[in-house]
């Protein structure tokens, strides 16, 4: 699981208060770092659609502080450096294995093997 | 054939033609297109190597002859003849033929035999061989033909004579052999002087009537060994020659490539069939920086084909089922696409995704096959409510669905425009139809919008998703339907 997959994935177990599920604390036995080709046009698309805070958040929780101002610059497009930085926060780092949890109502979901498991039950759902 | 360029036809699953001709335009700058069912003719300068990119045809052939149906009549005699001379040409007219195929492969001269003045007449030692190994090539004949029948389903399937093609064909050559000895000419023991080949018919229409696959191909083998002194091999031949006889034209061509276009070399287990997963990307607009969900993946197919073509996007695929997820998984590495595709176990009836956060869903709907169709019609709703509510506003969805659930999808969507905003008799429609008419994120005014139907094709509305096409395909023994929905704003505007 990449952080740019934990940037949308939220909790939408029954009864949560609206943005309740949102967003997951990461819980990680397991990360994994791979590079992947950088494309600064590509990451610079990207920016803009990402919950900020949550971002920042993540990395910080998996050891790996993304040295990213609290908000993009008003000139990120043409700051590859930040865009860089950008880019291996969200696309190189992947948690293999750990836990998701919703803040809300505790609810645990587990990443197995890259792959985080958010299936409710009947009753949560 | 005109040093720039070739002309070339390819086949085509019924349905997938106008995706086909409009990739062959987009991709390989064709020209020339004339298409009909079945196939898609056309010129291009294009190399072999762009040719094997085509995603939407099955197999690709060069285009010798094309001409008007063979005339039909109750003389079986005169109607071979008629194929015959649509073939058969001097043994020269085949080695330029060879040639001009051998230069779009840049193939050097392993086999160099070709251009030999004395090509040598049967040889028993390779057709000993050939009849021993008779049975792996049915094997693996078969295979291509049911390909090919599934890809062709307008025509009629010829699986059953194709084996028996074989056989004749085997028959035929041992039976040469004698004529051969008797008229003095002695196989040479060279190698380098064979050249092989083989026919492949396939008729349909008025002709299919009068004669089969296989008197064609076997007479049509026969005359032409006669001709040019070749050598049949029915397991790996040099040349092969392709036969396409029905009511429209008469076509002969050759292969370009040993196996279909639709088998993928970066597909490990397919699901479903990679032209139509490709035709339905295409139908999608992926734009760069899109965000693309399959919430019903399976085994990743058409996120595979979608992040192949339009690698500028980020792809994800939920599943419900972890075998289904771990074929996606290795389908995903085998392609090398894990920096495009991420999975999630999930189920589309509750995404844990946020609101208008995709540009597109496509998917194709597995019900209708394994559960039973009083159960798909009460889940399509909500399916179709989840895949509306994370899409954004101007995003498309795009979904395949069986026979079976084009015909409940009618009954939906009329449901949901007959009966009264408030009175519809499924709990769940109501809160879709409620939850789909939002306007500026309110769910106070249950407008209209679901009398003001857009009537396209036996496709209404639904919620704010508006119909944008549908394409009737073949999947080999059943048709089945691509919709494309885009979702606007209850107001009306995009």
């Amino acid at each position: 699981m990449k952080l740019l997959t934990h940037n949308l994935l939220s909790s939408h177990v029954r009864g949560l208060r609206p943005g309740g599920g949102f967003p997951l604390q990461i819980q990680a036995s397991e990360v994994r770092v791979r590079p992947v080709p950088f494309n600064a046009a590509f990451v610079a698309r990207l920016v803009p659609r990402l919950r900020w805070a949550a971002l920042l958040e993540a990395a910080e929780s998996l050891g790996h502080p993304s040295e990213l101002p609290p908000e993009p610059a008003a000139d990120y497009e043409g700051d590859e450096s930040f865009l860089r930085r950008v880019h291996h926060i969200l696309l190189e780092v992947e948690v293999l294995e750990g836990v998701l949890q919703c803040p809300d109502s505790g609810r645990r979901f587990p990443i197995s093997r890259g792959i985080p498991n958010m299936l409710l039950s009947e009753e949560e759902a | 054939m005109a040093a720039g360029g070739g002309r070339y036809f390819c086949t085509a699953g019924r349905g997938l033609e106008p995706f086909l001709a409009r990739e062959v335009r987009a991709r390989l700058g064709a020209t020339e297109v004339d298409r009909v069912s079945g196939k898609v003719f056309f010129s291009t300068e294009a190399e072999p190597g762009e040719l094997r990119k085509l995603k939407s045809g099955e197999r690709l052939f060069l285009l010798l002859k094309k001409h008007t149906p063979i005339p039909v009549s109750r003389n079986k005699g005169k109607v071979l003849h008629e194929i015959k001379s649509l073939v058969i040409e001097e043994p020269k007219y085949w080695l330029d033929v060879i040639s001009i195929w051998r230069n779009l492969h840049g193939c050097g001269g392993q086999k160099d035999n070709v251009s030999q003045e004395n090509p040598s007449p049967l040889k028993r030692k390779s057709e000993e061989a050939n009849i021993a190994t008779k049975r792996q090539k049915m094997e693996q004949v078969r295979g291509t033909m049911s390909e090919e029948c599934q890809a062709e389903g307008g025509e009629r399937c010829v699986v059953p004579e194709r084996k028996s093609d074989q056989d004749c064909w085997t028959e035929s050559k041992t039976s040469l052999e004698d004529p051969s000895k008797s008229s003095g000419e002695e196989p040479i023991a060279n190698e380098q002087l064979s050249f092989s080949f083989r026919v492949s018919c396939r008729c349909s229409g008025a002709i299919a009537k009068i004669l089969t696959s296989q008197e064609i191909g076997r007479a049509v083998g026969i005359a032409l060994m006669k001709q040019c002194g070749w050598r049949a091999d029915l397991r790996d031949a040099d040349l092969e020659i392709f036969i396409h006889l029905n009511d429209i034209h008469s076509v002969v061509g050759i292969p370009l490539f040993r196996l279909p276009l639709a088998n993928r070399e970066y597909i490990k287990t397919a699901g479903l069939r990679s032209t139509i997963a490709w035709a339905m990307a295409s139908l999608a607009e992926i734009s760069a920086g899109a965000f693309v969900l399959d919430p019903m993946c399976g085994l990743g197919t058409i996120l595979l084909e979608a992040a192949k073509e339009w690698p500028e996007a980020c792809y994800w695929g939920a599943d419900i089922s972890d075998s289904q997820l771990e074929g996606a998984d290795v389908n995903i590495r085998t392609a090398g696409l894990m920096d495009k595709i991420e999975l999630l176990k999930a189920s589309v009836k509750a995404l844990p995704l946020p609101s208008e956060s995709f540009d597109a869903v496509i998917s194709d709907i597995p019900f209708g096959k394994k559960f039973k169709i009083t159960k798909d019609i009460q889940l399509l709703p909500d399916i179709l409510q989840e895949m509306e509510r994370v899409l954004r506003v101007g995003g498309t969805i795009v979904l395949l669905l069986s026979q079976d659930l084009h015909k409940c999808m009618d009954g939906i969507t009329k449901h949901a425009e007959n009966d009264s905003p408030n009175a519809i008799s499924d709990g769940a429609s109501e809160t879709t139809t409620a939850k789909a008419l939002n306007v500026d994120g309110n769910s106070s005014s249950l407008v209209n919008g679901i009398e003001e139907s857009f009537l396209s094709s036996r496709q209404t509305r639904f919620g704010s998703l508006v119909p944008d096409g549908v394409y009737e395909v073949s999947l080999g023994k059943t048709d089945a339907f691509i919709y494309k929905y885009r979702k606007i704003s209850s107001a009306g505007n995009q």
